[in-house]
């Protein structure tokens, strides 16, 4: 039908379908976004009313803040970690919870909801866990481990937000597995169980090829969820004890809002922006690579 | 194709209601500009009847401050004060430029000291009030940019070792006498006492604002008695020419915060503790001690064991008694009152002050600052008598003229940042050596 009309007609058809998402997409994406581009290259502190264009300096303190650096290089740390956990733990419970187990189900849907508690209230349950609930335990029982709180030492409050993060996204990755995994052709694992090939078999050279796209997904949406962490990071640990686990999105609102330097933060969530960019469309590229066809 | 067309034309309806409706949420979401300063504006020149909002960052004192706002209106009916209180944990600051940024600013907003000046462009000026001959000396200073000052001083606050008065009598065996700690050697005296009698010396709370912004500043408020030399001080340390590490009043301090280490409930898990565990150990007697400042007197009341009897003891910095700080605590004008002057129309504006003065010199206005919200006012008119322990004893330091003024105005990220260093050496992960050089780098980078 849109072939029958002319151009302007066809545009106008456009625009009464897109239109509504382009405008609300641009005021509140693309507008800020460019704003926030300008902002970067003034010494604004987020309330005076007025600022001075101070050129590229605001990139060379990016540059010089040997703590974005730290805390950027913490952040890979923990995405790095918790990625590869987040995807192996929900590999394999979608496997499990695949392969015809009683009530499995009933698992799923408990393995999925911690993704429907929010970052906030999920950070907080975990504090009180982590500083109460494992601290009388330990202390009750005599194991030393959750003697103290866990919150209280740099090394395990980075493992207790990674133990949290694996629990919240595990379950929503599992349920893309899943997916994945009823897409897998039954004729050719049929056919492997005839030629006489082991699960483990089964599972290397059929299976794991075949899920390539759901690795792709998963992979992607672990990456951009774990480096852009603040929620958590705020609610669990604040950064805590002394800035140890301070992440890097973290850092950078800190940078805006506390440290007044409004400039400098935008500038810093800019480059932060484009080393997450740039790190995602890698990764997506060269894994689009991996796939291969049933 | 007709059906296609009233699709369309139902479509094109549907997208105009969203954008409307998206509209309308949007003017609605800031109620405070378009209702008060039109609202206020359009009616105030009917019936003379004006609307005001106060932003309150004292989230203490809520409740208080709304039954304020009632009982002003019972003194000036034409005037409606709303309250906007700042959700817990919102910095004032963020809340306040968020406000501004979406062009609804409030008429009146409570601000920490060292906010003031980044406001000031968008203030009004109050240095022609009646109040001002009346405020206690100094008070203004830290509000006073060009001769003009941008602030009404709203509350005191001060804070030091606060002692449960039973612990330490039962400790001393007799009547504990505050007067007699004036040494790190007689403070650590006191703790052995107290550990003696069966109960733990003292609770270290490790946030990072009760290390960064109170304990750590009576390092600098501490070099001196003369204010002069204390902002000096401060513009050394921004040109790195100061050397802590052998600097004798920041060593005094960091002894004593050995001493505090030492004689922590907390040892084992020094980071562990929270704010809450504060009050509910000091005031059910479970320790001696607990440096912290005259807020925290409604949660100490809510575990009283003491009678409600509890003091300050100043932070000594040396063993010579008659050293500045071993009989002085730190003590401020920690909240102030702006008046906004771009979003507010002169109506709103005259009756801002009208309620600043109300405060000052209505008996209501009295009666809430002392008797209702605790507060510890900065006028020297008012004359009413605290009714809680905490405040009491301050005011008798400032009575006695026993008073170091608290470091209010530093960088904002002071305590954030140097708060997580004294952290660090808390938990006995960084040494003296340390802590000295990460905060002269602190001071140097700082703009």
């Amino acid at each position: 039908m849109i072939s029958e009309k002319g151009r302007w007609s066809r545009l106008r058809l456009r625009l009464l379908f897109t239109g509504p998402t382009l405008f609300a997409f641009a005021t509140v994406m693309i507008v800020p976004f460019l704003y926030g581009i300008y902002l970067t290259f003034t010494d604004w502190d987020g309330i005076s009313t007025t600022s001075t264009m101070v050129g590229f300096e605001n990139y060379a303190s990016v540059w010089k803040d040997a703590v974005f650096w730290k805390s950027f290089y913490l952040t890979l740390k923990y995405v790095f970690i918790s990625v590869a956990l987040v995807n192996v733990v929900a590999f394999l419970l979608a496997y499990f919870l695949s392969s015809g187990l009683k009530g499995q189900s009933f698992f799923r849907a408990g393995f999925f909801i911690p993704n429907l508690v929010g970052g906030i209230v999920l950070g907080f349950v975990w504090q009180f866990i982590f500083s109460n609930v494992l601290v009388s335990i330990g202390q009750k029982a005599g194991i030393s481990v959750f003697g103290t709180s866990w919150l209280a030492d740099p090394d395990k409050a980075f493992l207790a937000l990674i133990i949290v993060t694996v629990w919240q996204y595990a379950g929503y990755m599992m349920v893309i597995y899943v997916a994945g995994l009823m897409n897998v052709p039954k004729d050719i694992m049929e056919a492997a169980s005839i030629d006489g090939a082991t699960a483990f078999r089964k599972l290397r050279t059929m299976i794991l090829p075949l899920m390539v796209p759901s690795f792709i997904v998963c992979v992607f949406l672990s990456l951009q969820r774990t480096f852009m962490v603040y929620d958590l990071n705020l609610t669990l640990t604040k950064g805590g004890p002394f800035k140890s686990t301070e992440m890097v999105s973290m850092h950078v609102y800190e940078k805006a809002f506390l440290s007044r330097d409004y400039g400098v933060g935008q500038a810093e969530a800019l480059v932060l922006f484009l080393l997450v960019a740039g790190i995602t469309l890698l990764q997506v590229y060269f894994s689009k690579k991996l796939e291969v066809e049933a | 194709m007709k059906s296609w067309k009233s699709l369309q034309a139902l479509l094109v309806s549907l997208v105009m209601v969203i954008v409307v409706t998206a509209c309308g949420g949007n003017a609605g979401s800031t109620p405070t500009d378009s209702s008060t300063a039109e609202g206020g504006a359009t009616s105030g020149s009917a019936s003379g009847e004006v609307k005001i909002t106060l932003l309150n960052s004292k989230g203490e004192i809520l409740t208080q401050l709304e039954d304020a706002a009632k009982a002003f209106k019972e003194d000036y009916p034409n005037i409606t004060l709303e309250i906007i209180p700042v959700a817990a944990g919102q910095s004032p600051f963020e809340k306040a430029s968020a406000l501004y940024a979406a062009n609804s600013p409030s008429t009146i907003t409570m601000l920490d000291t060292g906010d003031v000046e980044k406001f000031k462009d968008r203030l009004l000026d109050l240095s022609g009030e009646k109040w001002m001959s009346d405020a206690v000396d100094g008070s203004n200073d830290l509000t006073t940019f060009d001769g003009k000052n941008y602030a009404f001083p709203l509350s005191i606050e001060g804070y030091g070792f606060i002692y449960n008065k039973a612990v330490v009598d039962k400790a001393v065996g007799g009547s504990f006498d505050p007067a007699a700690i004036t040494t790190t050697k007689a403070l650590e005296d006191l703790f052995k006492k107290i550990e003696a009698s069966g109960t733990s010396a003292l609770i270290v709370s490790p946030m990072d604002w009760s290390l960064g912004a109170h304990y750590l500043p009576l390092s600098y408020a501490g070099q001196s008695a003369d204010k002069a030399a204390v902002n000096q001080f401060i513009a050394d340390l921004k040109a790195g020419s100061v050397d802590l590490a052998s600097n004798k009043v920041f060593n005094g301090l960091m002894d004593t915060f050995d001493l505090m280490k030492q004689y922590n409930i907390d040892k084992a898990s020094p980071l562990a503790g929270t704010y809450e565990r504060g009050p509910e150990v000091l005031g059910k007697g479970e320790v001696g001690v607990w440096f912290q400042g005259n807020w925290a007197w409604t949660e100490i009341s809510s575990f009283d064991t003491a009678s409600g009897e509890y003091g300050f003891l100043p932070v000594p910095v040396s063993n010579n008694p008659e050293d500045f700080g071993n009989t002085q605590i730190s003590a401020a004008v920690s909240k102030r009152l702006v008046i906004d002057k771009e979003k507010s129309t002169p109506e709103q504006q005259a009756a801002a002050k009208t309620f600043l003065e109300w405060l000052v010199y209505k008996e209501k206005g009295q009666d809430f600052l002392v008797n209702k919200a605790s507060i510890i006012p900065a006028f020297k008119n008012i004359t009413l008598e605290q009714k809680n322990a905490l405040a009491k004893s301050i005011q008798a330091y400032i009575t006695n003229g026993k008073i170091e003024e608290s470091m209010s105005a530093l960088p904002a990220d002071h305590w954030s940042k140097l708060g997580a260093s004294m952290q660090k050496y808390l938990a006995g992960a960084a040494d003296r050596a340390t802590l000295a050089k990460e905060i002269q780098d602190y001071w140097t980078s700082v703009k």
